[in-house]
């Protein structure tokens, strides 16, 4: 496979704990983690129909004479050869653009003075936005490094949760670690969604990756967060909801990620995953 | 909910789908009233704070207030809303020759507020490209609403700035000129329609609420055959002048990068240094109508070395403002400047012809400003009309077309690009429609790369490759570390014909010994104008596409060709 991550470096120890969850993350999955060490406390990234704006705070930007050192360092650690990404394209002087053909992209997370936005607090419009646009999936790191055994993919039944089943094959497929498929009934039984799975085309492949699926009445969404095992990737699907969206609708995403301390892999609407490459090696 | 989706699709099939001009139409006025909206609100807070703000401006303690408005301008745009820097239509230019017209939202109203704090506060600047920013970030941010593609999209963009100059100047041709010839680039009947249509709509908004007839009234002008004379002459003059103008900004902007302060700082002692000239020179502040209004009407009262200092004296505060962190445009402060050139041009000719039959002073300060604004935009069409229509100034028609293309043609010889387009083509992402570079820039690497290409081990015996290509029709075969999973090089059927003919080396040999190492590659970062220039320099057909030492695939000449003429055909038939 030929998968590249893209990850925004931190040249802080909690940014270094990100990147090593990228860097366990590509190992496991046999991708390559390709490093931007930021110029620029903010970039740009162009997708097919927007582009966002993402606003780094300023621990990114902290140390920059060691930045590339320490990342080699890590890279040599995990036995990996260091890429790192230099913008070739600028809307300003001070703002870059950077490259949307990536197969993955690690989020930054800020850093800010108030404790409920570190790590287990909100994501915000931005990244939420990034999801609802990129075509590859998101990783939101846990605030630790964390080496995760196994997959579980939350399955709801939707275009963007079969996206993030076709997604948690891969990974499965690739890594090689078990998968479990998590699924809170919403006024359906289990048939209903064993059809959807069926009708895919996926049936094959969930039978011979996915080690147990488990159910939930439509109650229990916080008693399976909590039944994830700790050092699982979670795998699902988010719409990526804006401001006004989030305020009538409600974000599970958010949710999710304020509740558990795990890796999350994010699909978006747009996110394109393809089980060819996959299936082939 | 499900029955307003299906009334909303059915809307949109009968109508949006029934003929995308209509889309680009209905959505054009739309964007014409609320970037023509935007403008008339920049307009009246400016004049108001402007007017407040008057009598104080004799007083010594006001050299700080364009300070203080530069340093509040800075930190609004980069602390608040985190903009770039830049002065708005470049990034404009960009966004359409290289992004499909898009823009960030918070665009819409980032420069609006900076320059109205930079010209309120005295900076040198003018608010319309502020405007121009703002009105085409509404025009892209509804085409992103209504999903439209890169086309449409771009055609909104260009609705906004049209919509927006419009409005600004209650001139709409000139709003629709500036849009294509300086923002678009190109003259397409798709692009037009729609796009006067928004100048319409921004010119009326902004008649609608400030109802005035010209923004720069004058008597009538009687012209002379001296004039053609007159007009070459200053032609000359403006030209030196624009290309003085243009280097200074530049060179002014690249010294405050270097200059070792903080950038915030940096504002406060630009927006200082511009406060203590105005206190001498008050006419070089601001966005300078008042001033200009005199010159065209003829009742400017400064004596001729007066005004022959306030030309520089303009430049140097302008290129100070922008270039130091102040926010603003320099479409009103070459007006100033085309007016205070225009006026000293006439004085020294009348100094030096005391008995020329030429026509009047506010008629040259009127020439003055189509001069330099050709000279500085490179943009002739639009600076004759946006001077015609702001001064009503039609009887001097030819002596403006006379003007604005000698200015432009002289400046386009001692500065081959406009201020506008210097940058991007110094970066290499100026690329106008319909040029080769646009086309394949328009291609995406991803139609063109060819993934389906076998890949090879190093290790790989030749015996086990011979098997490999008696299966396959390819020609390449790209050779992969075992280790790493690297592109090490390439294995060719061309090149390999010796070993293939002879048996006994296929056990000998292994794959990383025969691969060709030095073949040449191409990331996805290169641009496809690029890749092919140097196959068609090599004479090569093949490039593979490496990207972080992994093979992606393969770009032919013959697949990079295909899609060129499918684009080609796809944009041309646009038309």
């Amino acid at each position: 496979m030929n998968y590249k991550l893209l990850h925004i470096f931190r040249n802080t120890p909690f940014g270094r704990e990100t990147f090593l969850q990228s860097l366990y993350f590509c190992k496991t999955i046999n991708a390559h983690p390709v490093v931007y060490i930021p110029k620029t406390d903010k970039f740009l990234m162009y997708f097919a129909n927007d582009v966002v704006q993402v606003n780094l705070d300023n621990s990114f930007l902290a140390f920059p004479d060691t930045a590339r050192e320490h990342v080699i360092a890590l890279f040599d650690e995990a036995g990996i050869p260091p890429r790192f990404y230099e913008p070739k394209n600028f809307t300003a002087s001070t703002l870059p653009d950077i490259s949307s053909q990536f197969d993955y992209m690690c989020s930054p997370r800020s850093i800010s003075d108030l404790s409920s936005k570190i790590g287990l607090g909100l994501l915000g419009p931005k990244v939420r936005r990034m999801i609802k646009q990129a075509t590859f999936p998101i990783l939101i790191a846990s605030p630790v490094f964390k080496a995760w055994q196994s997959i579980s993919v939350f399955f709801g039944g939707s275009a963007n949760a079969m996206n993030a089943l076709v997604l948690g094959l891969k990974i499965a497929i690739a890594s090689g670690f078990p998968l479990k498929i998590y699924t809170v009934l919403e006024n359906d039984n289990e048939d209903v969604y064993r059809d959807m799975v069926r009708n895919s085309e996926l049936e094959e492949l969930v039978d011979q990756y996915v080690i147990e699926w488990c159910f939930y009445e439509s109650s229990g969404f916080d008693r399976m967060l909590y039944e994830v095992p700790h050092d699982s990737l979670i795998v699902l699907g988010a719409y990526g909801h804006g401001v006004i969206k989030e305020i009538l609708l409600g974000s599970k995403m958010e949710h999710i990620q304020s509740t558990v301390t795990n890796n999350l892999l994010v699909t978006g609407p747009n996110c394109r995953i393809s089980l060819e490459s996959a299936t082939q090696a | 909910m499900n029955r307003l989706k299906r009334i909303y699709n059915l809307f949109y099939a009968k109508f949006f789908l029934f003929d995308d001009r209509l889309v680009l139409m209905t959505a054009g006025a739309v964007v014409g009233v609320f970037a023509g909206g935007a403008a008339v609100a920049l307009r009246l807070s400016l004049a108001s704070v402007l007017e407040f703000f008057a009598p104080y401006r004799q007083y010594a303690w006001a050299f700080i207030l364009p300070g203080i408005g530069a340093l509040c301008s800075f930190l609004f745009l980069d602390k608040v809303v985190r903009e770039g820097a830049g002065h708005g239509v470049p990034e404009v230019i960009y966004a359409v020759s290289r992004r499909g017209g898009l823009l960030r939202f918070r665009s819409t109203f980032s420069r609006l507020v900076s320059s109205f704090l930079t010209i309120a506060s005295g900076g040198s600047a003018g608010p319309e490209a502020p405007v121009v920013m703002s009105g085409s970030a509404i025009g892209s941010n509804i085409g992103k609403f209504l999903g439209l593609n890169d086309r449409q999209r771009m055609t909104l963009v260009g609705c906004g700035t049209a919509g927006a100059i419009a409005s600004i100047f209650h001139a709409p041709v000139a709003g629709l000129i500036f849009s294509v010839e300086i923002i678009l680039g190109e003259w397409k009947f798709i692009n037009i329609i729609p796009i006067a249509i928004a100048a319409v709509a921004g010119a009326q908004i902004s008649e609608a609420i400030i109802p005035e007839k010209e923004l720069f009234q004058h008597h009538p002008f009687d012209i002379f055959a001296g004039d053609i004379l007159g007009s070459i002459g200053l032609a000359l003059f403006t030209a030196l002048i624009s290309v003085i103008f243009t280097r200074t900004l530049r060179r002014v902007g690249a010294l405050a990068k270097r200059t070792p302060v903080s950038p915030w700082l940096r504002a406060l002692i630009g927006g200082c240094a511009v406060g203590t000239i105005g206190i001498f020179m008050p006419i070089v502040l601001g966005e300078g109508y008042h001033p200009i209004m005199e010159m065209v009407s003829g009742t400017f009262p400064m004596a001729f070395w007066l005004i022959f200092l306030g030309v520089f004296l303009k430049i140097f505060v302008t290129a100070i403002t922008l270039g130091w962190g102040g926010s603003g445009g320099i479409f009103a402060p070459c007006l100033v400047l085309g007016s205070l050139t225009g006026v000293v041009f006439y004085k020294a000719m009348m100094f030096v012809f005391p008995n020329a039959a030429v026509t009047s002073e506010g008629a040259y300060a009127l020439l003055g400003m189509a001069g330099i604004m050709s000279g500085v935009m490179q943009a002739p069409l639009s600076s004759i009309f946006l001077i015609a229509e702001i001064t009503g100034g039609y009887e001097a028609i030819l002596l403006l077309l006379l003007v604005s293309s000698i200015s432009s043609t002289l400046s386009h010889i001692i500065e081959p690009s406009s201020f506008y387009f210097k940058d991007l083509i110094e970066r290499g992402e100026f690329m106008r429609p319909g040029t080769d570079a646009r086309i394949l820039s328009d291609l995406s690497l991803n139609e063109i790369i060819d993934t389906s290409y076998i890949t090879v081990s190093e290790n790989m015996v030749f015996r086990e490759f011979i098997n490999i290509i008696r299966n396959s029709n390819r020609n390449h075969y790209p050779v992969i570390s075992d280790e790493t999973g690297d592109y090490l090089g390439m294995v060719r059927v061309s090149s390999i014909r010796k070993y293939a003919l002879d048996p006994a080396f296929y056990d000998m040999i292994f794959l990383n010994q025969i691969m060709d190492t030095d073949m040449v590659t191409a990331s996805f970062d290169d641009d496809l104008h690029d890749v092919l220039e140097f196959m068609e320099t090599f004479n090569i057909d093949h490039i593979p596409v490496v990207e972080h030492h992994r093979f992606s695939g393969m770009i032919s000449k013959a697949r990079i060709l295909d899609l060129y003429r499918r684009e080609l055909i796809m944009q041309t038939n646009i038309q």
